[in-house]
């Protein structure tokens, strides 16, 4: 396990040296920003109406966290689907095609340091742009009075999210030597955690309600919005670190299985 | 030559298949420390599967490989320890410079924290790199990555080198040069003793550098002798090459 550090900051420093990480994350803010202030503009139109039409159950509807934070926070789950495939596409199988791959299996490296130390990575990139993301809200607390709780506890949903698209990724990498299918076998699976959801509602009517609670267990979406509501639970926490888990097993079961074909 | 408990690089009947393609079969061979081998044989004879289990690149179907005293199966962070290997494809990441990718490479060698520095510092100088030493491999010519490569297999001093076709793709000069730098590599030095095993087909390079040629054909080995025993009478490897490798790869051998 000592390893772990050494191959997360070679991928990280081969991550910044490309012109990707920089374009992601400007991407990224750029994003970030455009929602954040279609937020704002959103939320201030409500406020003046409401206070036109003196419709103070509106007034007293109308929150933060809840309407504004919130919808920021989902929106950028949503981008972190679209641009967390593309940081971790290359992670096992950019090595494959510059054959550095050879040079860390004959190492003395378990396939749990290489594996760790890819997700570290990964982790650490999303760790990056959710901080990011933390800065809108920020600025919120110049101008009024959001609960830090819940801005806080929304965050962390969506670096949790975050670690579990790394792990899915870093899966799909493991699966290929070609980034462009790594990218789209990631994207596909993100794509069907994020609708299950639906997928769920459409169960329900054919398969029963206990198929419909499972599915929607299993729904990314389900725990993420319980955090964003400020609701920190164990069984939440838990439901994320099983699913990273899971993922990191699979990738290295991918690993080790590859090496013995 | 080949005392009991100086061997180094032990091959137990080693076999390898890809599917139905049996690319190894049941190969077997002893190396004495201090030996150095050319391992021959056409394109798809074998040459690079056999290396990479002997790397623990990846496990053999059937059969084991002990490296230094270390099993590949019981033992595989030891034996991997004790191995500097130049795969075919150069292992490089063309983003960083060759100081730091050696660096790294030292660090995932288990080169201990204070040992590092010096260790690269000596690769670098062993292998003609010290003047490029803070460039960026991406810019460096052909010539100079397979330096890099050949770094990056001595940073950790391994008592076992396994250099998989280590003049591929190099112009004649380059070629003379790698030629030296391995036979510099493998002479003793500090009083430790190389052993080495390198895969060509190119025959001169064999007369060049061996004292010993295992030759496989089809995955099967089919000599394993001394070079002096070789080309004696003037016999010359080519004709040997020729008898016994399957015909028309052998056509295709030549330089
Ligand atoms: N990963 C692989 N999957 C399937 N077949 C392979 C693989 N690697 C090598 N082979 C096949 O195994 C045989 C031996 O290949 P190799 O060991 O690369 O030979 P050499 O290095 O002597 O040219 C060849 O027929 C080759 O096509
Ligand atoms: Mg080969």
């Amino acid at each position: 396990m000592k390893h772990v550090v050494t191959v997360a900051s070679r991928e990280l420093q081969g991550l910044f040296v490309s012109p990707v990480a920089y374009g992601v994350l400007s991407l990224f803010a750029v994003l970030a920003g455009f929602f954040f202030i279609l937020g704002v503009a959103w939320f201030s139109d409500v406020v003046v109406r409401a206070q036109q039409f003196q419709a103070f159950d509106v007034l007293a509807d109308l929150n933060l966290n809840d309407r504004l934070i919130g919808e920021f926070y989902g929106s950028m789950s949503v981008v972190l689907l679209f641009l967390i495939p593309g940081i971790t596409m290359g992670l096992f199988a950019a090595e494959k095609v510059q054959g550095t791959h050879e040079l860390l299996l004959t190492s003395p490296l378990t396939i749990w340091d290489i594996v760790l130390g890819k997700f570290l990575a990964g982790a650490l990139f999303v760790l990056l742009l959710v901080a990011v993301v933390g800065f809108y809200p920020g600025l919120l607390f110049f101008y009024g009075d959001p609960e830090l709780g819940k801005t806080l506890s929304g965050l962390l949903g969506l670096l949790l999210v975050g670690w579990i698209y790394v792990a899915i990724g870093a899966f799909a990498s493991s699966l290929t030597r070609s980034q462009v299918l790594a990218f789209l076998i990631s994207f596909v699976l993100l794509l069907c955690l994020l609708l299950l959801p639906a997928i769920s509602e459409l169960g329900v009517a054919g398969g029963g309600a206990s198929v419909g609670a499972i599915l929607s267990y299993l729904s990314t979406n389900t725990h993420f919005e319980e955090l964003v509501r400020g609701l920190v639970t164990t069984s939440d926490l838990v439901y994320f670190a099983v699913m990273i888990g899971t993922f990191l097993v699979l990738t290295k079961t991918a690993v080790e299985t590859a090496r013995w074909r | 030559m080949l005392r009991r408990g100086s061997r180094v690089i032990e091959a137990r009947g080693i076999s390898k298949r890809y599917g139905d393609l049996v690319a190894v079969a049941d190969v077997s061979f002893k190396i004495g420390k201090g030996e150095i081998v050319g391992f021959l044989g056409p394109n798809g004879a074998g040459k690079t599967t056999t290396m990479r289990i002997l790397t623990g690149f990846m496990p053999p179907t059937d059969g084991t490989a002990i490296i230094a005293g270390h099993d590949i199966f019981s033992e595989p962070l030891a034996a991997r320890r004790c191995v500097g290997y130049l795969p075919e494809q150069l292992p490089l990441y063309l983003e960083m410079t060759v100081t730091a990718y050696l660096t790294y490479v030292a660090k995932i060698k288990d080169v201990a924290r204070r040992a590092r520095a010096p260790a690269v510092d000596r690769a670098l100088e062993r292998c003609g790199l010290t003047e490029v030493r803070s460039r960026v491999i991406g810019n460096l010519s052909r010539g100079f990555r397979q330096r890099v490569g050949l770094a990056q297999a001595i940073v950790h001093d391994p008592p076992v080198l396994v250099l998989d076709e280590p003049t591929l793709g190099l112009d004649p000069l380059q070629v003379r040069d790698i030629r030296q730098l391995i036979a510099d590599l493998t002479s003793p030095q500090d009083g430790n003793q190389r052993t080495v095993i390198l895969s060509t087909h190119i025959l001169p390079e064999v007369e060049a550098i061996c004292q010993r040629v295992i030759l496989i054909n089809e995955g099967r080995k089919t000599v394993d002798a001394p070079l002096e025993e070789l080309t004696r009478d003037g016999r010359s490897l080519e004709e040997l090459f020729a008898r016994e490798t399957t015909h028309d790869v052998a056509e295709e051998v030549e330089s």
